[in-house]
């Protein structure tokens, strides 16, 4: 029986799951449903006591590439219904606006964690054959055969059991404890800006509730408003810019807002919690799968959230392995087989992407190549419409640059000419 | 720069130190409490014209002039081309427009004039605004001031400096170009004098930080309210001295603008116009 009930009972002393999934935020919650609607029995594990809780240090922007995911999960209209935003994202260079024509442009998704996680959570509680245990942590990793085989877990009066399962999954984030205790090889890339956001009330960007990023090379500052008129403000700039943002985060947040150009009204908002900030962001990537064993969302690749794909990509893995183990777990081919698939799947999807990502995410300036598609993209609507269904994650590198790089070459050509 | 800003902005002329220089004026003509704007190298009173409608804006008399041998205006005969040199003719200058304290609008080598004055005066001054310039502690001279100071080679350079070369090289080390009338403007008054003003200017600053220390000390204890703002991806001098002018003014209000170069009044007038204005607003009203 669902519960989001903290003290749920575990039904029998060695209760044997199709999968157990450590952490109830949006990766874990959106395998779960999946899993659970195929009519597999899952179990969702989650240290903190709450159902309510909800991660706190996010820009909470979910890109057009998950919005089909969250159909297909019958969330969005849920979202939607709790003032979920469906924003496009306008960026600002200094050749000038990056915009998509408004019928063409993609749309995201925004609405704040402290709604969504909630709603999602119960979604996946309400799901059949999916029990959620709440307040429990991970201890260590079961043992069956040559992998993995569930989980042991511990809640907070000391209580240990043991949840056995045929697939492990690891959705708990970019410090995910069951990556640390699988032992799944790792890559660290370093990450040389540092973060800082928070909600305002009023002070709302131009064009709200479109979502603005300010690309100013190698400076990074965004506006995301969202649900009940507030609007996430958030600024990631290089690490030689921390000193004023250690001293005093929301002057220098709002200063350095204020500051842009075609700077957004943030003066005239209210922020209606503590601005906070995180400065060691390390990008991590791991392999994503090991014997009877998956990571799914930041626990596969915690990658840098300047480019707001986070939440996305959290929720399209978890539909990348729930299509990939399908089989496995119904038992009409092997587990290893469906875990190589999500492998190969997530590596095609991300692997790319993640790749650019992290090359920018050292603090450098905007390289020759890029400012040739930035600049393009500021001067064509056909190529800012091919650039944001590339910033939007809807296509990956490698099919976006041979349509990207020739007309970007054109168009700037033609920009030079013109001049 | 922002058209409301531009209106109210006069011109005129100003016999001081030997010479007849261009003045602009905007707001109360009377006032002995003046936003005092001094133009970088090259540079002239033109720069400040959106500036000075911005002090204007905030309530103040607001004044730009060129510095001998740069804009329009001649050095007289015997002119020592050097920051005392240069500061001497500021402080003959504000006699003559009657002003008893001077808010510093200071941009880049104006800066070292201008705070050489204020060491000269410190009772005159009012407060401090620092444009990519200020005290420079352990400042190499850029590649540019190097040619200039080098004999031979800076002649050979002020010589080949075409129009197109000169807009070239500018544009080449701003992040988002200058104005084109901006630009232009500069061209027009880097004429031969300029040219030689420049190269006798740098070749007589040895250490452009070498007086940082004297100075800190000087200005930290009179506690100056100052405001500083710098363009990120300034090519001349680097945005790492905006705090540290908090050294010399400790309550400094410092702004790094994160799109903006050598000369953000001018590829951020709006910015930099509204931190002026503000700034002024926030200070005590004229003494007089």
């Amino acid at each position: 029986m669902p519960s989001t009930d903290s003290h749920s009972p575990i039904i029998g002393d060695d209760p044997a799951y199709d999968a157990v999934i450590v952490g109830a935020s949006l990766a874990g919650c959106a395998a779960a449903i999946q899993l659970g609607r195929a009519g597999l029995s899952v179990a969702v594990v989650e240290k903190q006591p709450d159902p309510n809780a909800f991660k706190r240090m996010c820009s909470h922007f979910i890109q057009a590439s998950a919005v089909p995911t969250l159909e297909r999960l019958e969330l969005l209209e849920p979202i939607e219904a709790a003032g979920g935003q469906r924003p496009r994202v306008r960026i600002w260079t200094r050749w000038g606006w990056i915009e998509a024509p408004a019928e063409r442009a993609a749309r995201g998704v925004n609405l704040r964690r402290e709604v969504l996680d909630p709603l999602v959570r119960k979604a996946a509680a309400a799901t059949a054959g999916v029990e959620m245990l709440l307040g429990w942590s991970l201890e260590r990793l079961l043992r069956e055969g040559g992998g993995f085989g569930g989980i042991a877990v511990r809640n907070r009066e000391g209580e240990e059991r043991e949840l056995r399962a045929r697939l492990t999954v690891g959705a708990d984030g970019r410090d995910s404890r069951t990556a640390e205790l699988s032992g799944v090889p790792v890559k660290t890339y370093p990450h040389n800006r540092f973060a800082y956001g928070g909600y305002f009330e009023g002070g709302a960007p131009a064009n709200a509730p479109d979502a603005t990023a300010w690309f100013l090379d190698p400076q990074w500052c965004a506006a995301f408003p969202t649900d009940n008129d507030l609007t996430f403000y958030a600024a990631m700039p290089t690490k030689d810019r921390l000193p004023e943002f250690r001293k005093e985060p929301e002057a220098a947040l709002v200063r350095f807002l204020s500051d842009v150009p075609e700077a957004p009204p943030i003066r005239a908002g209210r922020a209606i919690e503590p601005v906070i900030g995180k400065i060691e962001m390390t990008n991590r990537m791991r392999k994503p799968v090991a014997p009877g064993l998956a990571l799914i969302g930041d626990a596969a690749l915690a990658t840098d959230p300047l480019f707001g794909v986070g939440c996305g990509w959290a929720i399209q893995s978890s539909e990348w392995l729930a299509e990939s183990v399908m089989a496995a777990l119904r038992g009409d081919e092997s587990l290893e087989q469906g875990l190589e698939r999500y492998r190969r799947r997530h590596r095609r999807e991300l692997g790319a992407h993640a790749f650019f990502i992290h090359d920018y995410a050292t603090g450098r300036k905007l390289n020759p190549a890029e400012r040739l598609m930035f600049s393009a993209a500021a001067r064509d609507p056909e190529m800012a419409t091919r650039f944001d269904a590339f910033g939007t994650r809807q296509v990956r590198p490698q099919q976006a640059m041979p349509r990207l790089i020739p007309r970007a070459v054109a168009v700037n050509a033609r920009h030079a000419l013109a001049r | 720069m922002s058209t409301a800003a531009m209106e109210g902005v006069e011109r005129g002329s100003l016999l001081a130190g030997g010479t007849r220089t261009r003045l602009l004026q905007a707001g109360p003509a009377e006032a002995s409490e003046a936003v005092v704007f001094l133009h970088g190298n090259p540079g002239s009173a033109d720069d400040w014209i959106g500036m000075a409608g911005a002090a204007a804006e905030a309530g103040r008399r607001a004044v730009a002039f060129d510095l001998p041998d740069f804009g329009e205006t001649i050095a007289p005969s015997g002119f020592e081309h050097d920051v005392p040199g240069y500061a001497r003719f500021v402080d003959q200058a504000l006699t003559e427009l009657g002003i008893e304290h001077a808010h510093l609008v200071l941009h880049d080598f104006g800066g070292p004039i201008g705070l050489a004055w204020a060491a000269m005066r410190p009772d005159a001054v009012a407060s401090v605004t620092l444009i990519d310039t200020g005290l420079l502690p352990g400042y190499r001279w850029h590649v540019l001031a190097r040619i200039w100071r080098t004999p031979v080679l800076g002649e050979l350079f002020q010589a080949t400096a075409t129009r197109r070369a000169f807009r070239s090289l500018l544009n080449l080390r701003e992040p988002r170009g200058l104005p084109r009338e901006f630009a232009e403007a500069m061209y027009d008054h880097y004429d031969s004098r300029t040219r030689k003003a420049v190269l006798a200017l740098y070749r007589a600053t040895d250490d452009p930080g070498g007086m940082s220390e004297a100075l800190i000390g000087l200005f930290a204890e009179r506690e100056i309210p100052a405001l500083v703002i710098w363009g990120e991806h300034d090519a001349y001098l680097p945005w790492s001295f905006a705090a540290r002018q908090r050294e010399a003014f400790p309550g400094a209000e410092v702004h790094v603008l994160p799109a903006s170069g050598h000369w953000p009044f001018a590829d951020a007038p709006e910015t930099a116009e509204r931190l002026l204005r503000e700034f002024l607003e926030a200070l005590p009203p004229d003494r007089g």
